[in-house]
């Protein structure tokens, strides 16, 4: 029965774990004396909330316990999974895991190269990211008094006909145990709050959304001013209602630090995932040591960064999480990467792999995504030379052709920059091009880079990300 | 693929909550249970990467009393004690909705098509060989062509709901599902297109979509030198294109509560000219066959097919039954009831609200892409679009960028664009002037539901951007 999540719905008494480790242990032998080269299998348990308020009013609020884990077999440079909300089934499942992988490995071109792992350090250990307030503990009336204030703040205007405030919290818990000897427990929080305003005035009607967040617990949301935030939220939306389409055409553009990220995530980051390079479905492959951007151009995506969230301490094969540096001064030096693809490229793995949940098996992903800081002092200096341009702020969300290294993100406001000057609200800004020319057409940047608005990023699998930088301005973008 | 018992199972599941809400004395309850199963392929660098199986569930109680609804989800009914008593206290926290009531149970016919034996009956190695005749017909189609990415799936989903107003229904569908990334790679240009295919009946090992993809990886190769400058040009959009900036913006602009809210581009505009004379949007939840079509909606009301835009004038909207009876009791509205129109993603959230099969046909009917492309005589056509998501479905209003880009000229194609932005307001587009294909295909959505499109020829409202 695929609904029975563990004999007890919950840890075995005394271990604080779920997985019954020598149970696993002889599954994953099992899986050995199979023939596999290796064989894993991870569990998460991830306790949710969900809120939402509309118009100051409680509109549901959800609480959760979901429970996953997959089984990963690599038998003869092949890879078979089974994933399931039943743990205690797992072990029934070996053998055809097992032979789900040599099925595989025997439709395997000659010319193809079996699935090998790089090597890495085993670790047994136990890791938890401890919040300084634990989320789990934040009862529903307090989410509601956070919520109204973002609400409150946000609705101060006649031409403001809706309010929706949104919570999500989470507490991941994950075991991952290994046929090499790898058996970490880690755990961590993320929090979340959120808030879209509608505007209309007469005919026209314009949305705005904002959002804060981050890995932590409570003092997440606590550390934020939601009544700053909601009254930005309500005048970006004010500010809507009275702007201009955006002119169409290769302009000069500046990005606020939202849009930054989202254009070094999109722009770079997936190009940069090596699972990605390695099926010949990014614009960067071979491009290793060349230079691609301008050389004030440096870009990390670093999972270490606690706040940001995209942060975790451990990645989904088990390795220490790190900073990755995928361009310094503009020359590519390190893709994304997890152990099959290191291995393939014959590289240092750099922990990339990460999973929506339980139930997927990971995938090469970002992190925290950022531009680092460059040497202009604020946006005015940035500006100044400026004829005619857009200064665009908030994301909308971007895509991606990593293929053909074409990419596209929209903002959510900006504003025509005329003589140096910002003039004229704008709105429907989105900017697109191709990585390989536009990262050379970066040509200044504020100091003062870090991690903005919260994201999260589809690959298949949706994962929460950071992403951020500083002011950047491009020489030349295709504005739309 | 799906245990023999699998509907039981989860009915004997449903019935043991069931019976802790009547021990407990809870007015109204409904219990939501879905269990899923399935073989899955992936696809890279031309080859078949990673075979997965597995399965995942789950339960959602939704209770009322008074007005007032608390919802909790769970994975082992052992643990529905304490996911009830979460749902009740956020119940007793919540506003109190006057005249909310979970529907009464009502007759729901069957609807055909949504089940296929054979799907059931396909096994690991099945798929692994539809891989392989995929990847051969590639191959033959074009020695330069290499699927990069995608992969395949069957699915079954056992299903079933049980209420206190005496709604009791279970049953289970499949589906089958294929996508395919291919590139060509070649002489420094990379051209690449992703389609797909799903259906709840099996599909042909090698379904039409395989050839699509081929076809627009060629046909973009070579890009021609444009007039750069940003130009208002009538666009054909094939349904591939269309769909996801008509999915992320059209449907959502019809829910009911929206309308009343002021939060849709059509407030205000019941019965009045929406979109052009000729055109009109069907939901129809009783699709034979529909990927989103059932029996009852997320609530168990029975399904229905209902006119939303007729012949240019907004009639319809969507409603819940919770929607409707809170933007009653909020004054917004004097009377509103539900459509059948409550949508669910799964057991982790309580129902919302939305389009199942959701259709736009023409008085005019449809025309081959040759009497399109005559129609239009300079433009573009527009098979895919990248940022669709970013469009604004309160204001209609997107931007976007494309890679699968052909200038017309004279009624002929004149060849590929390397990338260009379209840019527009999709409900103006849609006031005048639009004339379809003759070939309707579905396609996914942004929203809720499924997208039953042809190409779609836009005259005016669009602006196209050459880089």
């Amino acid at each position: 029965m695929v609904m029975s999540a563990s004999p007890t719905d919950g840890h075995f008494p005394g271990t604080g774990r779920y997985l019954q480790q020598s149970k696993i242990q002889a599954a994953l032998g099992h899986a050995q004396d199979l023939g596999a080269s290796y064989a894993e299998v991870r569990l998460m348990a991830i306790t949710d909330s969900t809120v939402a308020l509309r118009d100051g009013k409680l509109e549901r609020a959800i609480p959760g316990q979901e429970i996953g884990v997959t089984m990963r077999i690599l038998a003869d440079g092949a890879w078979g999974v089974h994933s399931t909300t039943d743990v205690a089934s797992l072990p029934g499942q070996v053998e055809s895991t097992v032979r789900l992988a040599k099925a595989v490995a025997a439709r395997r071109a000659s010319k193809d190269r079996p699935v090998a792992l790089a090597e890495v350090p085993i670790i047994e250990s136990e890791d938890h990211w401890k919040p300084k307030k634990d989320v789990r503990n934040t009862d529903l009336e307090t989410k509601l008094h956070h919520l109204n204030t973002l609400y409150d703040s946000a609705s101060e205007d006649d031409r403001i006909v809706s309010v929706t405030c949104g919570w999500h919290d989470e507490h991941l818990h994950t075991e991952l145990i290994t046929s090499e000897g790898m058996n970490r427990t880690w755990s961590f929080q993320r929090s979340l709050i959120n808030a879209t305003v509608t505007g209309r005035d007469g005919g026209d009607v314009v949305s705005y959304r904002t959002r804060h967040g981050g890995e932590g617990g409570l003092e997440v949301i606590e550390s934020c001013d939601l009544g700053a935030l909601g009254r930005s939220a309500q005048t970006a939306t004010l500010r809507l209602l009275k702007a201009d389409r955006a002119p169409s055409g290769k302009i000069p553009l500046v990005a606020d630090r939202d849009l930054t990220g989202v254009y070094i995530h999109e722009a770079l980051g997936h190009p940069c995932e090596a699972d990605l390079v390695a099926a010949g479905d990014s614009c960067l492959d071979g491009k290793l040591g060349q230079t691609i951007g301008n050389d004030i151009v440096t870009v990390v995506d670093d999972p270490t960064i606690r706040g940001g969230y995209g942060a975790h301490p451990i990645d989904d094969e088990g390795l220490d999480t790190r900073e990755k540096c995928l361009i310094k001064n503009g020359v590519l030096t390190e893709y994304l990467n997890h152990r099959e693809t290191a291995h393939h490229f014959g590289i240092t793995p750099n922990a990339g792999a990460r999973a929506q949940d339980g139930l997927h098996h990971p995938l090469v992903r970002m992190s925290n995504t950022l531009i680092q800081g460059g040497t202009h002092n604020d946006l005015d200096e940035l500006i100044e030379d400026i004829h005619y341009g857009v200064y665009a702020c908030g994301s909308r969300g971007g895509q991606v052709d990593t293929g053909r290294g074409s990419f596209q993100f929209a903002a959510q406001e900006a504003w025509l920059i005329e003589n140096g000057e910002l003039t004229r609200p704008l709105k429907d800004v989105s900017v697109s091009g191709l990585t390989l020319q536009i990262l050379k057409d970066v040509d200044g940047l504020t100091k003062d880079a870090r991690l903005a608005a919260p994201g999260f990023c589809g690959k298949g699998q949706t994962v929460p990300v950071g992403d951020g930088g500083p002011i950047m301005r491009i020489s030349q973008a295709l504005v739309g | 693929m799906l245990p023999d018992d699998a509907v039981d199972r989860i009915n004997a599941g449903c019935q043991t909550i069931a019976t802790m809400c009547k021990n407990q004395g809870i007015e109204q309850w409904e219990i939501v249970a879905y269990q899923s199963y399935g073989h899955q392929l992936d696809i890279e660098a031309g080859k078949i990467s990673l075979a997965a199986g597995g399965g995942e569930g789950g339960y959602g109680i939704r209770v009322v009393e008074g007005g007032r609804f608390g919802y909790a989800y769970l994975v082992d009914v052992e643990s529905a004690e304490s996911a009830l008593k979460q749902a009740l206290d956020i119940a007793r926290a919540s506003p109190s909705v006057a005249g909310f009531v979970l529907p009464s149970a009502q007759d729901a016919p069957k609807v055909d098509g949504l089940f296929d034996q054979r799907i059931l009956d396909l096994g690991p190695e099945d798929l692994l060989e539809q891989a392989d005749a995929i990847l051969s017909e590639v191959a033959s189609l074009d020695a330069r062509a290499v699927v990069t990415g995608g992969g395949l799936g069957v699915g079954a989903t056992a299903s079933a709901m049980l209420s206190s107003e005496g709604i009791e229904s279970s049953g289970i569908t499949t589906s089958h599902g294929i996508g395919v990334q291919v590139s060509i790679d070649d002489n420094d240009e990379l051209t690449s297109s992703y389609e797909g295919d799903s259906s709840r009946q099996l599909l042909p090992d090698v379904p039409s979509s395989v050839a699509s993809a081929v076809h627009w990886a060629q046909v973009t190769r070579g890009p021609i030198k444009v007039d750069t400058a940003p130009q208002d040009a009538p666009v054909l959009m094939t349904s591939e294109g269309f769909s996801p900036l008509f999915s992320m913006v059209v449907p959502t602009a019809l829910r009911g509560d929206r309308l009343v809210r002021d939060e849709s581009f059509w407030s205000g505009k019941q019965h009045t000219k929406v979109l052009a004379d000729d055109l009109s949007l069907i939901d129809d939840g009783r699709m034979v066959g529909g990927k989103s079509a059932s029996s009852r909606d997320g609530e168990g009301v029975p399904t229905r097919r209902q006119v939303l835009v007729d012949s240019g004038r907004l009639v319809g909207s969507f409603w819940s039954t919770r929607d409707a009876a809170q933007q009653v009791a909020e004054g917004r509205i004097e009377a509103a009831h539900t459509t059948g129109s409550a949508v669910r993603g799964g057991h982790q959230a309580p129902p919302g609200t939305g389009c199942k099969d959701f259709t736009m046909t023409s008085k005019n009917g449809g025309h081959s892409q040759d009497a399109l492309l005559e129609r239009m005589n300079d433009g573009y056509i527009v098979h895919s679009v990248m940022g669709a998501h970013t469009a604004n479905p309160t204001s209609g209003d997107f931007s976007v960028t494309t890679s699968t880009i052909l200038r017309v000229e004279n009624g002929e194609i004149l060849g590929p664009v390397k990338q260009a932005g379209l840019s527009g307001n999709l409900a103006g587009a849609l006031l005048d002037d639009v004339h379809l294909g003759d070939d309707v295909r579905i396609q996914g959505s942004y929203s809720s539901g499924s997208m039953h499109l042809p190409d779609v020829l836009m005259m005016q409202g669009l602006r196209i951007n050459p880089a």
